[in-house]
This record gives C-alpha cells, sequence and structure tokens, in this order.
C-alpha cells in the first residue's frame, strides 16, 4: 500500500505503476459530466486564478458531492474522459473514478505524467475519511459544482499508467 | 393530514436500513468470496465493499452515493385489509426515510415531457423522490409485510427485458440469460453483482418477477438454474470492480410465473451492484 500526499510531484506520479494500491490524502478536486468542461474552459481561457484553483499536483476525483456523500461515476463519459488531456497539461497528475478509458487516453497520460486511478463505490467508507468540503466554482450546478474537499486514507488502485491499463 | 404514525415510523426505518446495511446472507457470501478470490486486486475490492458495509451499518449512512429509487413489495395475509389511508403513511414513510438516511436529491422537478430532458433541474427535498408504483401479493401468513428495495442507476442502465424463444429446450433459455449477463456486468463496473431474473408472459409480469425474485432471494441457497448461471458468467473472469479474477456474479436469483403457450418467455434481468438488492423489510400494523 502507498501512501499518496497531495499536492502530487511529477517523480510521485511517474513511479506508480498499473495495480498499485494506494492510500490517498490531502485536497483534492471533485467534479463530473456538467462542470468539467467547464473547468477545462476556464484553463483554456486562463481565467483560473479568478476563481484561486491552482491544479498544479492535483487530484479530480469523477464524483458529485452531495448529502449522501461521494462516490465515483464512470469516467468514459465523453465529458469526464474528454477532460483528462487539458487538465493533465495543466498539472493534474491523477484522474480518480471507475471504468475502463481508452487507449489514446492512457497514451496521453503517459506523455503528461499523469495516472488514471480507481476508487471502489465506497461512500461511507468515503465519509469517515472527508474531512471538510467546499465549493470552488459554478455553485449553481449544486452537487455537481466543483469541490475541493480533503481527504484521508482514500483507497484505491492505480488503472492507467505509463501507457498501460489494468483492464 | 393524520398519517399512521406507526407505518410512517416503520416505513421510515426501514428504509434507512435498506440503504445502509447488507443482510446477513450478504455479508456471508461477501466473505465465501473474499475467501476464494484468487486474484490480489479484485480480493482488496471485495474487502473494501464489506468495510464500507461495516461502516455504513454502524453509521446508518448510505452504503453508496447513489442512493437509489425505492420500490415496494407488499405482502398481505388472509386477514389483512390495505386502504388508501394505509398506502398514504406508506408513502409519507418514504419521504421522511429518504430525508433521514439521507437520500441524494434526485427528483427531476416539471411534469410529464419537462421532465425527460431535466431542463428544470431537481428538487433539493431528498423526500420528493417518489418511490415506483407498489406492488402487491398475497401470502398465507397472516401478517401485513413491506419490503423495501433502493434500486440503483447502474443496474437500471445495464438491466434488459426482451423475449427469448426456447425452442422447446431450457438451455437455450440459459445460454441466452448467460450472454446478456456476460454483456452486462462487463459493462456494469460496479461488480460483483446479483443477477435478479424474472420470467413471466408479459414484460410488466417478467419485471414484476424480477422485483419478487430480489426480495425472495437468498445468497445462502441456490438452485441448480441460479448456479450454473453464476458459474458460467464468473468463469468469464470480469470481476469485482471489473479488475479479473473469480467473482463477477456473487448470486443468481430467479422467479419463475406462470407461462404463456409459445415459443418465447418474456425475460427481465436486472444484473444488480455490489450493494444490492438494497432490501429491508417489516411487519406492519395498523394503530388500534
Ligand atoms: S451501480 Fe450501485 S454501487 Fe454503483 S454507483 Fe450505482 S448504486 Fe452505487
Amino acid at each position: 500500500m502507498i501512501k499518496i500526499q497531495t499536492p502530487i510531484s511529477k517523480e510521485v506520479a511517474e513511479s506508480l505503476q498499473v495495480g498499485d494500491r494506494i492510500l490517498l490524502s490531502g485536497k483534492i478536486f471533485c467534479g463530473r459530466d456538467a462542470v468539467l468542461p467547464k473547468i477545462c474552459q476556464l484553463v483554456e481561457e486562463g481565467r483560473l486564478g479568478e476563481y484561486g484553483i491552482d491544479l498544479e499536483g492535483g487530484v479530480i476525483f469523477h464524483t458529485a458531492v452531495s448529502i449522501a456523500g461521494v462516490g465515483p461515476t464512470s469516467s468514459n463519459k465523453p465529458e469526464i474522459e474528454g477532460s483528462f488531456e487539458t487538465l493533465s497539461k495543466a498539472g493534474i497528475r491523477m484522474h480518480l473514478g471507475k471504468g475502463a478509458i481508452s487507449q489514446d487516453t492512457i497514451d496521453m497520460l503517459e506523455k503528461n505524467s499523469a495516472v488514471f486511478a480507481i476508487i471502489p463505490p465506497v461512500t461511507a467508507l468515503l465519509g469517515e475519511n472527508t474531512d471538510s468540503q467546499k465549493c470552488v466554482a459554478f455553485p449553481e450546478l449544486g452537487m455537481e459544482a466543483f469541490y475541493e474537499i480533503e481527504v484521508r486514507d482514500y483507497p484505491a488502485v492505480i488503472g492507467a499508467a505509463h501507457g498501460k491499463s489494468i483492464y | 393530514m393524520g398519517y399512521d404514525n406507526h407505518i410512517v415510523e416503520a416505513v421510515r426505518d426501514t428504509l434507512v436500513q435498506a440503504g445502509s446495511t447488507f443482510r446477513d446472507d450478504q455479508k456471508r457470501a461477501y466473505r465465501r468470496a473474499i475467501e476464494f478470490e484468487v486474484n490480489d486486486t479484485a480480493r482488496w475490492t471485495l474487502e473494501t465493499i464489506l468495510e464500507n458495509a461495516e461502516i455504513a451499518e454502524r453509521n446508518r449512512s448510505p452504503l453508496c452515493d447513489d442512493t437509489g429509487i425505492p420500490h415496494l413489495l407488499l405482502e398481505v395475509g388472509p386477514n389483512r385489509a390495505v386502504t388508501g389511508e394505509m398506502l398514504d403513511a406508506i408513502d409519507e414513510g418514504v419521504r421522511q426515510g429518504l430525508r433521514m438516511l439521507p437520500g441524494r436529491p434526485m427528483a427531476i422537478l416539471g411534469e410529464g415531457v419537462e421532465r425527460l430532458d431535466q431542463h428544470l433541474g431537481m428538487d433539493e427535498d431528498p423526500g420528493a423522490l417518489e418511490p415506483a408504483p407498489i406492488q402487491i401479493r398475497k401470502i398465507d401468513e397472516d401478517v401485513l409485510r413491506l419490503h423495501v428495495l433502493m434500486f440503483g442507476g447502474g443496474p437500471a442502465l445495464r438491466g434488459k427485458t426482451l423475449r427469448i424463444f426456447h425452442k422447446h429446450n431450457t438451455q437455450n433459455v440459459t445460454d441466452e440469460l448467460v450472454a446478456w449477463a456476460t454483456e452486462n456486468t462487463g459493462l456494469l463496473g460496479c461488480t460483483p453483482c446479483v443477477l435478479a431474473i424474472g420470467i413471466g408472459r408479459s414484460q410488466y409480469e417478467a419485471t414484476s418477477m424480477m422485483l419478487q425474485a430480489m426480495v425472495d432471494g437468498t445468497f445462502d441457497v441456490q438452485s441448480e438454474l441460479e448456479q450454473e448461471i453464476t458459474n458460467r458468467v464468473n468463469a468469464v473472469g470480469v470481476g469485482a470492480s471489473s479488475l479479473g479474477g473469480n467473482t463477477t456474479v456473487l448470486s443468481t436469483f430467479v422467479k419463475i410465473g406462470p407461462q404463456r403457450a409459445s415459443g418465447y418467455r418474456v425475460v427481465c434481468m436486472r444484473p444488480c451492484c455490489c450493494f444490492e438488492p438494497r432490501l429491508a423489510s417489516v411487519e406492519l400494523s395498523a394503530k388500534a
């Protein structure tokens, strides 16, 4: 079990291999289909700073944030997988979700020193390991807004790294 | 309106239990699967899912953030009566249960066609989520028993209701079921799965049988047909969270209803996800 703390350096991201089990701690972002294209647009327009968002070394967890808690949605939905490249280039080192992603995306991750990790849908356990949450952009999207949460020991397994996939 | 509080509270607590608690036979099935799993990563996933269930039960908090759509089966004994007021009290219990769990706010605003593209958004009240139409069946025991099931979105997306041509050989039906299950467990993501299968004379009856299969099925006792389907799907090796290994399906629950004199069977298959059937049951007693 490898302990990972955010922000994640390039070296740490590059050291991860498919099948490695990790425990993830620190601040991570949460967003899914509704908000990730909007975040990508902010990146492209160079406007992330207006929201006080710094993606360097960051993690994006593909989840809604509701009163019921958090849990992964399928990462291969077009709007989610479509965000990987822009966000990796902007400094995201780990995309956290579930489901198989395409070989093109896997190759792109490798070029940008980023990985894809799979987290089981264990909402109750994640709830116990979440210390705080705050909405950082697009609050009008409700549970689909862009959140930053602080977590301890989120369990995950590396699903894609160095051009290879666990599926 | 004055609801019967006995019923409201019983339904409320049963819904919370359904959304937060593994049944004992479900826990046993997980422990057996963990013992026999050959793939390390898949075993870790199974252990994490079981640990999640222990935490959810302890905290009475949701097993999954997709807390599901309530589906109800009401069993009525020979001398029991069901009134409209009672059904209202059950609905109120569901509302309160969804607020207490808490359920994820998932009720789509608007009427009719407005709901299709959800452009009006969602109601923030978790209790605004309507349960599916209640199913009623007679039983011999002289009680009124309500089963509450919480249906997640993944299995609804991967489920299938269609005719199968039996060609006068059960094996043809079994083979087709295995093919459906293999395809859809591969896409489900949240495996291990429980295959809930209903077979009837119409789409309506098959789906009704599927719901009853989820209520009546047990992880501890499997028929020959159920075991065959489980074994054959597991042989494909999708595994827990699609990570490989030998636990794609934990159990199969089949309910066969009356059949039509014809060459086909209407089959409903719901590939229930790793937390399902999220089911709890309660005997209701009306106020004195
Ligand atoms: S399929 Fe089941 S486990 Fe997966 S997100 Fe939906 S309810 Fe949760």
